[in-house]
This record gives structure tokens, sequence and C-alpha cells, in this order.
């Protein structure tokens, strides 16, 4: 049986996916909605393809760490099958992983204009009506997801505890402190420090005259 | 907005008429009023308060995002010049060197940002991520990823 090929073209990349149309589905001929294989071909590297679920994961690193690179979060992305990392503002590391023990993984320099070229391809792949849309929502609950491993539960102790003790500390030490003081001693001491003083001034009146 | 008006010399009428082709009429009737919305920047010469409401907020952003959809093949370029600086420096200098113009022209620069903007040593890198989030907020979700990285900001 032939199969469909969709391809999305910028500049130095191009996205080509390969599959078939759901028949059961009465889906037209050139619709592809299930995805044998994909090649992702950017001009000078080595061509990089995979099936189904290599897509998900490829296309899940990617839009993850642009969104890192958008936010201005530390752009480091890692998972079984690829590792994306920022060398300095202008190149992006990208290591790619074999299922299979023989293969030695891949790696691939790429500067901005070609990760804008990838990401571009992607959205022409997820915008287009003719295959199927394979991970939105799954990119954004991975998304969510990522971001929410970057919280580490020691880091927001470190941060949190120390001000919460001191005003807790704080908060003791003037209660403490409120419950021992005694207004009606600290009266009467005044009363008698105020008749001494009267005292002192009458006598030293009376050397005077 | 600065970024992108770096690359189209015509950039505050293409505002106003990739406004009025989006319908924003309504909240950005004028040039003028696209200005006055721009002033709030408190790094500009000429900074008016003028508690931008969210409708019109948006409107600028809906702007931006459609005018960098418009100017993508530019960005790419400028953005590669970067990369190949070594073979193909003029764009990615040109570029540059109207941005400080612009800068020197319109932002307040005895304030420390805006120094920081000017200074040839860090300037290189804001204004790769500048141009490299206008680069990657082209699609559908390009909007709203763009509004949720300046409402953080």
């Amino acid at each position: 049986m032939l199969q469909n090929k969709l391809l999305f073209n910028q500049s130095s990349v191009s996205f080509e996916i390969i599959g078939l149309p759901d028949y059961s589905n009465d889906e037209n001929k050139e619709q592809i909605s299930i995805i044998s294989q994909w090649k992702l071909m950017i001009i000078d590297k080595p061509l990089i393809e995979g099936n189904f679920e290599h897509l998900s994961s490829i296309m899940e690193a990617f839009y993850n760490y642009s969104n890192f690179l958008i936010n201005n979060e530390i752009a480091f992305y890692q998972s079984n099958l690829i590792d994306i990392r920022l060398d300095n503002f202008l190149t992006h590391n990208i290591l790619l992983k074999s299922a299979k023990k023989d293969v030695k993984p891949l790696n691939i320099i790429i500067g901005n204009s070609v990760l804008s070229d990838i990401i571009n391809c992607f959205d022409q792949f997820n915008s287009s009506n003719k295959v199927r849309n394979v991970n939105l929502k799954l990119l954004k609950n991975n998304q969510k997801k990522s971001l929410l491993k970057l919280f580490n539960k020691s880091k927001i102790s470190s941060i949190l505890f120390p001000p919460l003790i001191s005003i807790f500390s704080l908060f003791i030490f003037s209660s403490i402190y409120f419950y021992l003081y005694d207004a009606d001693g600290y009266k009467e001491k005044n009363v008698f420090l105020n008749s001494l003083k009267i005292s002192h001034s009458i006598n030293s009146i009376n050397t005077i005259l | 907005m600065l970024t992108l008006e770096t690359i189209d010399l015509n950039g505050i009428q293409s505002l106003y008429s990739l406004s009025n082709r989006l319908k924003l009429n309504n909240i950005l009737p004028t040039e003028i009023a696209i200005w006055k919305l721009r002033n709030n920047n408190p790094m500009r010469k000429s900074h008016i308060n003028n508690n931008i409401k969210l409708k019109e907020f948006d409107a600028l952003i809906k702007l931006a995002f459609e005018m960098s959809k418009y100017l993508y093949p530019y960005i790419r370029n400028i953005l590669q010049s970067r990369d190949d600086f070594e073979k193909n420096p003029s764009i990615w200098n040109d570029f540059k060197k109207r941005f400080t113009e612009l800068i020197n022209e319109r932002f307040n620069v005895d304030s420390m940002k805006v120094k920081k903007l000017l200074d040839p040593k860090e300037n290189d890198k804001i204004l790769i991520h500048s141009l490299l989030t206008l680069a990657l907020c082209n699609s559908d979700e390009g909007y709203q990823k763009l509004r949720n990285y300046l409402i953080d900001f």
C-alpha cells in the first residue's frame, strides 16, 4: 500500500511525515492519521528519523526547551531519548540517544536560527489539517509537569524556613515580654521617683536661699 | 516592539495598519493612541503613566505577535547572521546599530537599565533573546506564549 508523505519546510529545515489515512473513519486519501515514520532534515547535519512514539518525545523536548528559553529559565531538557542544553546564548547542544544498545548517541549542535526553523516546522505540522494532531494536549500537560519538576523541595524549604523561623521567634519573644511586663509597678516606680525629685529640688532651693 | 521597529523602518505606520486589519480600532484608534500606550515604558524619555488597561495590553501583544509573523524571514536572517558572525556580520551589525540609534533617540540614557541595553558587551544577549522569543512565538499558540512571558516579566 502506498503511503502518504507530507513535507513542512522552513529555510534550513525540512520535516517529513509518512503515514496512512484512517480508512475506518472514511478519511480523505491524502490525510495522514496513522504516522509510521518521520524525518527531520537539517542542512549540513545528520538526518534525524524515527517512529510515532519518538516523534512525540522529540516534539515535546523541543517545545519544552523553547518555552524554557522564552521564559528565561534554565534552558536544559533531559529525557530517555533526547537531551537539549544551551551551550552559550548562541548554540544549542542536542544529544539523541538510541534505544538500541550498540548505537552511539548522536550529538548535534545548532544555532538560534535553526532552532527557530525546527519549531516553525513543528508549528506548521501542528496546525496542518492534513495530519492528525498528535500531541498538543500532551505537551501542555508535560510542560506543567516539567515545570513542577524544577521545584526542588529542599530548595523551597531552604528559602522559606529561615524567615519563617525568625518571624516566629520574634513573635514568641514579644508575646513573652508582653505578658511579663508589669504596668502597675512601672506607674508606682514613676510616682516614687517624681516625689524624690520634688524633695531634692526643695532642698536645693533651700540651700540657695 | 522596539525590536520589531528596528527591523521594519516604517514600524509605526505598519503597527497602525496592522491594528486596522486586526480590527483593533476601538482600542487603538490612531497612531497617537499606540504611541501613548508605548510611553508607559518607564525607560522612555517621554514616559507617561497611563495606567494601561488589560484590553490595551492584549491589543499591543496581538500587534507584536502578528508583526513578528510577517517579519519572521528578517528575524531569522538576523539570528543567522549572529550565528555565522565571522562569515556574515553585516546584517547583525546593521540591526544592532539601528537598535542603539533608536534607544539613544527615544530612551532615557541616564537610566541604568537603558545603559545596559546600550552596553555592547551586554546587549548581544538581550537582543538575541528578544529576537528568539519573537521567532519562537510564531505559531497559532504564539500569542498565548508571548502573553504568558510578558505577564511574568
